[in-house]
Protein backbone atom coordinates (compact mmCIF):
# COMPACT_ATOMS: atom_id res chain seq x y z
CA UNK A 1 0.00 0.00 0.00
CA UNK A 2 1.46 3.33 -1.01
CA UNK A 3 0.48 5.92 1.56
CA UNK A 4 -1.46 8.42 -0.48
CA UNK A 5 1.10 9.16 -3.19
CA UNK A 6 -1.43 9.48 -5.99
CA UNK A 7 -3.81 11.33 -3.69
CA UNK A 8 -1.23 14.04 -3.11
CA UNK A 9 -0.31 14.08 -6.80
CA UNK A 10 -3.98 14.75 -7.67
CA UNK A 11 -3.86 17.65 -5.23
CA UNK A 12 -0.83 19.12 -6.98
CA UNK A 13 -2.44 18.73 -10.41
CA UNK A 14 -5.63 20.43 -9.21
CA UNK A 15 -3.71 23.40 -7.79
CA UNK A 16 -1.72 23.64 -11.04
CA UNK A 17 -5.00 23.98 -13.00
CA UNK A 18 -6.19 26.58 -10.53
CA UNK A 19 -3.03 28.62 -11.08
CA UNK A 20 -3.53 28.31 -14.86
CA UNK A 21 -7.01 29.83 -14.57
CA UNK A 22 -5.83 32.58 -12.20
CA UNK A 23 -2.94 33.40 -14.57
CA UNK A 24 -5.38 33.78 -17.46
CA UNK A 25 -7.62 36.03 -15.36
CA UNK A 26 -4.66 38.22 -14.41
CA UNK A 27 -3.41 38.35 -18.00
CA UNK A 28 -6.82 39.71 -19.03
CA UNK A 29 -7.16 42.33 -16.33
CA UNK A 30 -7.27 45.06 -18.99
CA UNK A 31 -9.25 43.15 -21.64
CA UNK A 32 -12.50 44.92 -22.52
CA UNK A 33 -15.58 42.90 -21.59
CA UNK A 34 -13.53 40.01 -20.17
CA UNK A 35 -15.21 37.83 -17.53
CA UNK A 36 -13.06 36.07 -14.97
CA UNK A 37 -13.23 32.30 -14.52
CA UNK A 38 -13.04 30.20 -11.43
CA UNK A 39 -12.13 26.57 -10.78
CA UNK A 40 -14.32 24.16 -8.83
CA UNK A 41 -12.95 20.98 -7.31
CA UNK A 42 -14.55 17.85 -5.97
CA UNK A 43 -13.31 14.84 -4.04
CA UNK A 44 -12.62 11.57 -5.85
CA UNK A 45 -14.10 8.20 -5.06
CA UNK A 46 -13.76 6.69 -1.62
CA UNK A 47 -12.58 3.25 -0.70
CA UNK A 48 -14.80 1.94 2.05
CA UNK A 49 -12.69 -0.21 4.32
CA UNK A 50 -15.52 -0.78 6.74
CA UNK A 51 -19.12 0.40 6.45
CA UNK A 52 -21.10 1.88 9.33
CA UNK A 53 -21.80 -0.88 11.84
CA UNK A 54 -23.25 -1.46 15.26
CA UNK A 55 -20.85 -2.09 18.05
CA UNK A 56 -21.50 -4.59 20.87
CA UNK A 57 -23.22 -1.91 22.94
CA UNK A 58 -25.58 -1.00 20.06
CA UNK A 59 -23.94 2.30 19.23
CA UNK A 60 -23.45 3.00 15.53
CA UNK A 61 -19.78 3.19 14.61
CA UNK A 62 -18.76 5.53 11.82
CA UNK A 63 -17.75 4.00 8.50
CA UNK A 64 -14.07 3.90 7.70
CA UNK A 65 -13.24 5.33 4.30
CA UNK A 66 -10.13 6.49 2.55
CA UNK A 67 -10.42 9.08 -0.17
CA UNK A 68 -8.34 9.13 -3.31
CA UNK A 69 -7.78 12.81 -3.85
CA UNK A 70 -9.31 15.61 -5.79
CA UNK A 71 -10.19 16.51 -9.36
CA UNK A 72 -11.13 19.60 -11.30
CA UNK A 73 -14.90 19.52 -11.64
CA UNK A 74 -15.78 22.71 -13.47
CA UNK A 75 -14.39 26.03 -14.61
CA UNK A 76 -17.16 28.60 -14.54
CA UNK A 77 -17.13 32.06 -16.02
CA UNK A 78 -18.33 34.64 -13.51
CA UNK A 79 -20.68 36.89 -15.46
CA UNK A 80 -20.76 39.83 -13.09
CA UNK A 81 -20.89 43.34 -14.52
CA UNK A 82 -17.55 45.00 -15.19
CA UNK A 83 -17.11 48.71 -14.52
CA UNK A 84 -17.88 51.22 -17.26
CA UNK A 85 -14.77 53.04 -18.38
CA UNK A 86 -15.53 56.35 -20.07
CA UNK A 87 -13.56 56.72 -23.30
CA UNK A 88 -15.51 59.45 -25.09
CA UNK A 89 -15.13 57.61 -28.40
CA UNK A 90 -18.53 57.65 -30.15
CA UNK A 91 -18.30 54.04 -31.35
CA UNK A 92 -17.38 52.59 -27.95
CA UNK A 93 -20.45 50.99 -26.46
CA UNK A 94 -20.70 49.46 -22.98
CA UNK A 95 -23.51 47.14 -21.90
CA UNK A 96 -25.04 47.56 -18.48
CA UNK A 97 -26.99 44.43 -17.69
CA UNK A 98 -27.74 41.19 -19.43
CA UNK A 99 -26.99 40.55 -23.10
CA UNK A 100 -24.32 40.27 -25.76
CA UNK A 101 -23.56 41.93 -29.06
CA UNK A 102 -23.88 39.61 -32.04
CA UNK A 103 -21.10 39.53 -34.61
CA UNK A 104 -20.70 37.59 -37.82
CA UNK A 105 -17.72 35.25 -38.06
CA UNK A 106 -15.85 34.71 -41.35
CA UNK A 107 -17.55 31.30 -41.73
CA UNK A 108 -21.02 32.86 -41.45
CA UNK A 109 -21.78 31.66 -37.90
CA UNK A 110 -22.71 34.11 -35.19
CA UNK A 111 -20.52 34.80 -32.17
CA UNK A 112 -21.34 36.84 -29.09
CA UNK A 113 -19.29 39.45 -27.26
CA UNK A 114 -19.46 42.04 -24.48
CA UNK A 115 -16.60 43.98 -26.06
CA UNK A 116 -18.25 47.06 -27.57
CA UNK A 117 -15.23 48.80 -29.07
CA UNK A 118 -16.47 49.14 -32.64
CA UNK A 119 -15.07 50.97 -35.60
CA UNK A 120 -16.12 51.65 -39.16
CA UNK A 121 -15.26 49.50 -42.16
CA UNK A 122 -14.50 51.07 -45.55
CA UNK A 123 -18.18 50.50 -46.43
CA UNK A 124 -19.33 52.43 -43.36
CA UNK A 125 -20.42 49.32 -41.45
CA UNK A 126 -19.92 48.89 -37.71
CA UNK A 127 -17.25 46.20 -37.14
CA UNK A 128 -15.31 44.89 -34.13
CA UNK A 129 -11.60 45.56 -33.71
CA UNK A 130 -10.84 42.30 -35.48
CA UNK A 131 -13.14 43.18 -38.38
CA UNK A 132 -16.21 41.03 -37.64
CA UNK A 133 -19.47 42.63 -38.72
CA UNK A 134 -21.91 43.72 -36.00
CA UNK A 135 -25.38 42.20 -36.47
CA UNK A 136 -27.89 43.43 -37.46
CA UNK A 137 -25.73 45.46 -39.85
CA UNK A 138 -25.65 49.18 -39.21
CA UNK A 139 -24.33 51.28 -42.08
CA UNK A 140 -23.43 54.91 -41.64
CA UNK A 141 -24.24 56.92 -44.78
CA UNK A 142 -21.20 58.73 -46.24
CA UNK A 143 -20.32 62.19 -44.91
CA UNK A 144 -22.50 61.82 -41.82
CA UNK A 145 -21.31 63.19 -38.53
CA UNK A 146 -22.28 63.03 -34.88
CA UNK A 147 -23.21 59.39 -34.35
CA UNK A 148 -25.39 59.11 -31.28
CA UNK A 149 -26.60 55.90 -29.71
CA UNK A 150 -29.40 56.12 -27.18
CA UNK A 151 -29.75 54.01 -24.02
CA UNK A 152 -32.20 51.80 -25.90
CA UNK A 153 -29.79 51.26 -28.79
CA UNK A 154 -31.26 53.69 -31.32
CA UNK A 155 -28.45 54.82 -33.67
CA UNK A 156 -28.85 58.23 -35.26
CA UNK A 157 -26.59 60.52 -37.28
CA UNK A 158 -26.71 64.13 -38.39
CA UNK A 159 -27.68 64.47 -42.02
CA UNK A 160 -25.02 66.68 -43.65
CA UNK A 161 -27.52 68.13 -46.15
CA UNK A 162 -30.03 69.64 -43.72
CA UNK A 163 -28.40 69.17 -40.32
CA UNK A 164 -31.36 67.06 -39.08
CA UNK A 165 -31.04 63.91 -36.98
CA UNK A 166 -31.57 60.74 -38.97
CA UNK A 167 -32.30 57.35 -37.41
CA UNK A 168 -30.37 54.67 -39.24
CA UNK A 169 -30.98 51.55 -37.17
CA UNK A 170 -31.22 50.00 -33.77
CA UNK A 171 -28.80 47.73 -31.95
CA UNK A 172 -30.02 44.28 -31.00
CA UNK A 173 -28.72 42.15 -28.18
CA UNK A 174 -28.68 38.39 -27.62
CA UNK A 175 -29.43 36.56 -24.42
CA UNK A 176 -29.17 32.96 -23.25
CA UNK A 177 -30.92 30.85 -20.65
CA UNK A 178 -27.57 29.89 -19.16
CA UNK A 179 -24.91 32.40 -20.26
CA UNK A 180 -22.19 30.65 -18.23
CA UNK A 181 -22.61 27.72 -20.64
CA UNK A 182 -21.34 29.76 -23.59
CA UNK A 183 -18.09 28.56 -25.11
CA UNK A 184 -15.12 30.96 -25.10
CA UNK A 185 -13.59 31.27 -28.56
CA UNK A 186 -10.82 33.69 -27.66
CA UNK A 187 -10.68 37.14 -29.18
CA UNK A 188 -13.35 38.24 -26.65
CA UNK A 189 -15.86 36.07 -28.49
CA UNK A 190 -18.30 33.47 -27.18
CA UNK A 191 -20.29 30.83 -29.05
CA UNK A 192 -23.59 29.12 -28.39
CA UNK A 193 -23.29 25.59 -26.96
CA UNK A 194 -25.54 22.79 -25.75
CA UNK A 195 -25.11 24.09 -22.22
CA UNK A 196 -26.00 27.71 -23.00
CA UNK A 197 -29.41 26.98 -24.51
CA UNK A 198 -30.82 28.78 -27.51
CA UNK A 199 -30.35 32.43 -28.20
CA UNK A 200 -33.15 34.95 -27.79
CA UNK A 201 -32.77 38.36 -29.36
CA UNK A 202 -34.22 41.69 -28.24
CA UNK A 203 -33.71 45.42 -28.09
CA UNK A 204 -31.56 47.12 -25.45
CA UNK A 205 -33.45 48.45 -22.45
CA UNK A 206 -36.47 46.21 -23.05
CA UNK A 207 -37.52 42.91 -21.42
CA UNK A 208 -34.55 42.87 -19.09
CA UNK A 209 -31.94 43.38 -21.81
CA UNK A 210 -28.98 45.57 -20.97
CA UNK A 211 -28.97 49.33 -21.48
CA UNK A 212 -26.23 50.67 -23.72
CA UNK A 213 -23.86 53.42 -22.81
CA UNK A 214 -22.18 55.29 -25.65
CA UNK A 215 -18.62 56.52 -25.25
CA UNK A 216 -17.73 53.90 -22.67
CA UNK A 217 -16.33 50.38 -22.53
CA UNK A 218 -17.04 47.63 -20.05
CA UNK A 219 -13.80 46.84 -18.28
CA UNK A 220 -12.75 43.35 -17.22
CA UNK A 221 -14.37 42.10 -14.00
CA UNK A 222 -11.05 40.71 -12.75
CA UNK A 223 -10.01 42.07 -9.36
CA UNK A 224 -6.26 41.88 -8.95
CA UNK A 225 -6.31 41.64 -5.15
CA UNK A 226 -8.67 38.68 -5.21
CA UNK A 227 -6.68 36.87 -7.90
CA UNK A 228 -3.43 37.45 -6.02
CA UNK A 229 -4.81 36.05 -2.76
CA UNK A 230 -6.16 33.04 -4.68
CA UNK A 231 -2.75 32.62 -6.25
CA UNK A 232 -1.04 32.60 -2.85
CA UNK A 233 -3.56 30.06 -1.53
CA UNK A 234 -3.01 27.83 -4.57
CA UNK A 235 0.76 28.05 -4.21
CA UNK A 236 0.64 27.07 -0.52
CA UNK A 237 -1.75 24.20 -1.21
CA UNK A 238 0.59 22.98 -3.95
CA UNK A 239 3.54 23.03 -1.55
CA UNK A 240 1.65 21.17 1.15
CA UNK A 241 0.68 18.40 -1.29
CA UNK A 242 4.33 18.17 -2.34
CA UNK A 243 5.20 17.92 1.34
CA UNK A 244 2.78 15.01 1.71
CA UNK A 245 4.48 13.23 -1.18
CA UNK A 246 7.86 13.70 0.48
CA UNK A 247 6.48 12.31 3.75
CA UNK A 248 5.08 9.25 1.95
CA UNK A 249 8.34 8.72 0.15
CA UNK A 250 10.27 8.98 3.39
CA UNK A 251 8.03 6.34 5.01
CA UNK A 252 8.50 3.95 2.10
CA UNK A 253 12.25 4.48 2.13
CA UNK A 254 12.61 3.73 5.82
CA UNK A 255 10.62 0.52 5.29
CA UNK A 256 12.86 -0.31 2.37
CA UNK A 257 15.95 0.24 4.55
CA UNK A 258 14.63 -2.23 7.11
CA UNK A 259 14.20 -5.01 4.56
CA UNK A 260 17.62 -4.46 3.13
CA UNK B 1 9.06 -19.11 18.34
CA UNK B 2 6.28 -16.50 18.67
CA UNK B 3 7.25 -12.90 18.27
CA UNK B 4 4.13 -10.84 19.06
CA UNK B 5 6.18 -7.68 19.40
CA UNK B 6 7.33 -7.58 15.81
CA UNK B 7 3.87 -8.42 14.42
CA UNK B 8 2.21 -5.73 16.53
CA UNK B 9 4.77 -3.23 15.31
CA UNK B 10 4.05 -4.24 11.71
CA UNK B 11 0.32 -3.64 12.31
CA UNK B 12 1.19 -0.29 13.83
CA UNK B 13 2.99 0.61 10.60
CA UNK B 14 -0.25 -0.24 8.75
CA UNK B 15 -2.11 2.16 11.02
CA UNK B 16 0.29 5.00 10.26
CA UNK B 17 0.14 4.25 6.52
CA UNK B 18 -3.64 4.61 6.68
CA UNK B 19 -3.32 7.80 8.70
CA UNK B 20 -0.98 9.22 6.05
CA UNK B 21 -3.43 8.32 3.26
CA UNK B 22 -6.30 10.09 5.06
CA UNK B 23 -4.17 13.18 5.80
CA UNK B 24 -3.03 13.28 2.15
CA UNK B 25 -6.68 13.17 0.99
CA UNK B 26 -7.66 15.97 3.39
CA UNK B 27 -4.80 18.15 2.15
CA UNK B 28 -5.52 17.35 -1.52
CA UNK B 29 -9.07 18.63 -0.93
CA UNK B 30 -8.08 21.83 0.88
CA UNK B 31 -9.58 23.86 -2.02
CA UNK B 32 -12.71 21.72 -2.51
CA UNK B 33 -15.83 23.72 -1.64
CA UNK B 34 -17.98 22.15 1.08
CA UNK B 35 -15.43 19.38 1.73
CA UNK B 36 -15.46 17.87 5.22
CA UNK B 37 -12.16 16.46 6.44
CA UNK B 38 -11.80 13.00 7.88
CA UNK B 39 -10.40 12.52 11.30
CA UNK B 40 -8.68 9.35 12.35
CA UNK B 41 -8.51 8.32 15.94
CA UNK B 42 -6.72 5.32 17.33
CA UNK B 43 -8.49 2.61 19.20
CA UNK B 44 -6.22 0.24 21.02
CA UNK B 45 -6.74 -3.29 19.78
CA UNK B 46 -6.09 -5.91 22.46
CA UNK B 47 -3.85 -3.24 23.99
CA UNK B 48 -1.14 -4.22 21.55
CA UNK B 49 -1.46 -2.00 18.48
CA UNK B 50 -3.68 0.91 17.40
CA UNK B 51 -6.61 0.36 15.06
CA UNK B 52 -7.73 3.27 12.89
CA UNK B 53 -11.20 4.71 13.53
CA UNK B 54 -12.21 7.28 10.94
CA UNK B 55 -14.98 9.81 11.22
CA UNK B 56 -16.04 12.83 9.20
CA UNK B 57 -15.24 16.15 10.80
CA UNK B 58 -18.52 18.07 10.48
CA UNK B 59 -17.24 21.39 11.72
CA UNK B 60 -18.30 24.47 9.76
CA UNK B 61 -15.94 25.62 7.02
CA UNK B 62 -15.24 29.31 6.48
CA UNK B 63 -17.87 31.01 4.34
CA UNK B 64 -16.32 33.23 1.68
CA UNK B 65 -18.16 35.73 -0.50
CA UNK B 66 -18.17 35.11 -4.25
CA UNK B 67 -20.97 37.44 -5.38
CA UNK B 68 -22.32 34.81 -7.77
CA UNK B 69 -26.11 34.38 -7.72
CA UNK B 70 -26.11 30.60 -7.68
CA UNK B 71 -23.33 30.15 -5.12
CA UNK B 72 -24.98 29.11 -1.87
CA UNK B 73 -23.26 28.43 1.44
CA UNK B 74 -24.78 26.67 4.41
CA UNK B 75 -24.20 27.63 8.00
CA UNK B 76 -25.36 25.10 10.55
CA UNK B 77 -26.01 21.40 10.53
CA UNK B 78 -28.02 20.95 7.31
CA UNK B 79 -27.22 19.68 3.82
CA UNK B 80 -28.50 20.43 0.32
CA UNK B 81 -30.29 17.53 -1.37
CA UNK B 82 -29.37 16.61 -4.96
CA UNK B 83 -30.95 14.00 -7.20
CA UNK B 84 -28.31 11.74 -8.74
CA UNK B 85 -28.74 8.66 -10.94
CA UNK B 86 -28.02 6.62 -7.79
CA UNK B 87 -30.70 8.35 -5.72
CA UNK B 88 -30.93 11.35 -3.44
CA UNK B 89 -27.66 12.51 -1.94
CA UNK B 90 -26.64 15.14 0.56
CA UNK B 91 -23.97 17.75 -0.10
CA UNK B 92 -22.50 20.87 1.44
CA UNK B 93 -21.07 22.07 -1.85
CA UNK B 94 -23.41 24.87 -2.92
CA UNK B 95 -21.63 25.87 -6.15
CA UNK B 96 -24.72 25.59 -8.34
CA UNK B 97 -25.73 26.81 -11.77
CA UNK B 98 -28.76 26.70 -14.04
CA UNK B 99 -29.33 24.16 -16.79
CA UNK B 100 -30.88 25.02 -20.17
CA UNK B 101 -34.36 24.18 -18.86
CA UNK B 102 -33.97 26.69 -16.04
CA UNK B 103 -33.49 24.18 -13.22
CA UNK B 104 -30.89 24.58 -10.49
CA UNK B 105 -28.10 22.00 -10.88
CA UNK B 106 -24.69 21.38 -9.36
CA UNK B 107 -21.47 21.19 -11.38
CA UNK B 108 -21.99 17.45 -11.93
CA UNK B 109 -25.37 18.18 -13.55
CA UNK B 110 -27.43 16.74 -10.67
CA UNK B 111 -30.71 18.51 -9.95
CA UNK B 112 -30.82 20.45 -6.69
CA UNK B 113 -34.10 19.70 -4.92
CA UNK B 114 -36.55 22.06 -3.34
CA UNK B 115 -39.40 21.02 -1.08
CA UNK B 116 -41.61 20.53 -4.16
CA UNK B 117 -38.98 18.84 -6.34
CA UNK B 118 -36.49 20.34 -8.80
CA UNK B 119 -36.14 24.10 -8.44
CA UNK B 120 -37.03 26.27 -11.41
CA UNK B 121 -34.93 29.42 -11.14
CA UNK B 122 -35.15 31.11 -14.53
CA UNK B 123 -35.68 34.82 -14.16
CA UNK B 124 -33.93 38.16 -14.15
CA UNK B 125 -33.48 38.27 -10.41
CA UNK B 126 -33.10 35.24 -8.17
CA UNK B 127 -32.96 35.81 -4.44
CA UNK B 128 -32.34 33.02 -1.94
CA UNK B 129 -33.38 34.02 1.56
CA UNK B 130 -31.73 32.94 4.82
CA UNK B 131 -34.16 30.08 5.37
CA UNK B 132 -33.70 28.76 1.82
CA UNK B 133 -36.80 30.33 0.28
CA UNK B 134 -36.15 30.95 -3.41
CA UNK B 135 -37.70 34.11 -4.86
CA UNK B 136 -37.64 34.49 -8.64
CA UNK B 137 -38.54 37.95 -10.01
CA UNK B 138 -40.33 38.86 -6.79
CA UNK B 139 -42.49 35.72 -6.58
CA UNK B 140 -41.82 32.83 -4.20
CA UNK B 141 -40.82 29.81 -6.29
CA UNK B 142 -40.07 27.15 -3.69
CA UNK B 143 -37.84 26.54 -0.72
CA UNK B 144 -34.55 24.66 -0.86
CA UNK B 145 -34.88 21.27 0.72
CA UNK B 146 -32.47 21.10 3.62
CA UNK B 147 -31.95 17.84 5.45
CA UNK B 148 -29.77 16.35 8.10
CA UNK B 149 -29.49 12.94 9.75
CA UNK B 150 -29.86 12.05 13.40
CA UNK B 151 -26.34 10.65 13.62
CA UNK B 152 -23.86 12.53 11.44
CA UNK B 153 -21.30 9.82 12.15
CA UNK B 154 -23.16 7.38 9.92
CA UNK B 155 -22.85 9.44 6.74
CA UNK B 156 -20.80 7.80 4.04
CA UNK B 157 -18.79 9.73 1.47
CA UNK B 158 -19.21 8.88 -2.18
CA UNK B 159 -16.88 11.33 -3.91
CA UNK B 160 -18.19 14.26 -6.01
CA UNK B 161 -18.80 16.04 -2.69
CA UNK B 162 -21.76 13.75 -2.04
CA UNK B 163 -22.75 12.06 1.18
CA UNK B 164 -25.00 9.03 1.46
CA UNK B 165 -27.39 8.92 4.37
CA UNK B 166 -27.53 5.48 5.93
CA UNK B 167 -29.94 6.52 8.68
CA UNK B 168 -33.27 8.39 8.29
CA UNK B 169 -33.42 12.15 7.88
CA UNK B 170 -33.93 14.22 11.00
CA UNK B 171 -35.41 17.69 11.39
CA UNK B 172 -33.01 20.55 10.73
CA UNK B 173 -32.56 22.64 13.86
CA UNK B 174 -30.44 25.53 12.76
CA UNK B 175 -29.40 26.27 9.22
CA UNK B 176 -28.85 29.51 7.38
CA UNK B 177 -28.43 29.78 3.63
CA UNK B 178 -26.06 32.48 2.41
CA UNK B 179 -26.44 33.53 -1.20
CA UNK B 180 -23.38 34.66 -3.17
CA UNK B 181 -21.02 32.71 -0.95
CA UNK B 182 -19.37 29.30 -0.77
CA UNK B 183 -18.23 27.20 2.15
CA UNK B 184 -14.49 26.44 2.15
CA UNK B 185 -13.20 23.00 3.01
CA UNK B 186 -12.77 22.66 6.77
CA UNK B 187 -9.20 21.41 6.29
CA UNK B 188 -6.51 23.21 8.26
CA UNK B 189 -3.40 22.98 6.04
CA UNK B 190 -1.11 23.95 8.91
CA UNK B 191 -2.39 21.22 11.24
CA UNK B 192 -2.31 18.77 8.32
CA UNK B 193 1.37 19.52 7.74
CA UNK B 194 2.13 19.03 11.43
CA UNK B 195 0.23 15.72 11.27
CA UNK B 196 2.34 14.64 8.31
CA UNK B 197 5.55 15.26 10.24
CA UNK B 198 4.27 13.38 13.29
CA UNK B 199 3.15 10.43 11.17
CA UNK B 200 6.51 10.33 9.45
CA UNK B 201 8.40 10.35 12.77
CA UNK B 202 6.15 7.77 14.41
CA UNK B 203 6.56 5.52 11.40
CA UNK B 204 10.34 5.85 11.56
CA UNK B 205 10.32 5.13 15.30
CA UNK B 206 8.34 1.93 14.77
CA UNK B 207 10.74 0.87 12.06
CA UNK B 208 13.56 1.38 14.57
CA UNK B 209 11.69 -0.74 17.10
CA UNK B 210 11.34 -3.50 14.50
CA UNK B 211 15.02 -3.28 13.74
CA UNK B 212 15.85 -3.62 17.45
CA UNK B 213 13.58 -6.65 17.83
CA UNK B 214 15.06 -8.14 14.71
CA UNK B 215 18.49 -7.68 16.25
CA UNK B 216 17.43 -9.47 19.42
CA UNK B 217 15.93 -12.34 17.45
CA UNK B 218 18.96 -12.76 15.25
CA UNK B 219 21.19 -12.75 18.34
CA UNK B 220 18.95 -15.41 19.88
CA UNK B 221 19.05 -17.49 16.71
CA UNK B 222 22.80 -17.12 16.44
CA UNK B 223 23.95 -17.48 20.02
CA UNK B 224 21.52 -19.66 21.97
CA UNK B 225 22.42 -23.30 21.93
CA UNK B 226 25.94 -22.61 20.79
CA UNK B 227 28.49 -24.41 22.88
CA UNK B 228 31.14 -21.93 23.82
Amino acid sequence: MTPGLRTSASGMIAQQKRVDVIANNLANVNTTGFKRSRTHFEDLLYETIQGPRRSGTGAVVSPMQIGHGVRLNAITRIDTQGGAEITGRPLDIALEGEGFFQVEMPDGTIAYTRDGSFSLSDAGQLVTNSGQLLLPGIVLPPDTTNVTISETGMVSVTNPADGMALEIGRLELARFANPTGLLSLGGNLLAESDASGHVSVGFPGEDGFARVLQGALESSNVEIVQEMTDMIAAQRAYEINARAIRAAEDMMRSLDDLIR
Amino acid sequence: MTVPGILNTARTLGYYTRLQAVTANNLANASTDGFKAERVSAQSFAEAFPEALASIDMRQGTVRDTGRTFDLALEGDAFFVVRTPQGERLTRNGGFSMDINGFLINHDGDLVLGEEGPLHVRGHEVVVEDDGTVVVDGARADRLRLETVSDLGTLRKEGHGRLVATTPFAPVRNATVRQGALEDANVDPLLGTVDLIQIQRAYAANIEAMRAMDGVMSAVARDIGRVP
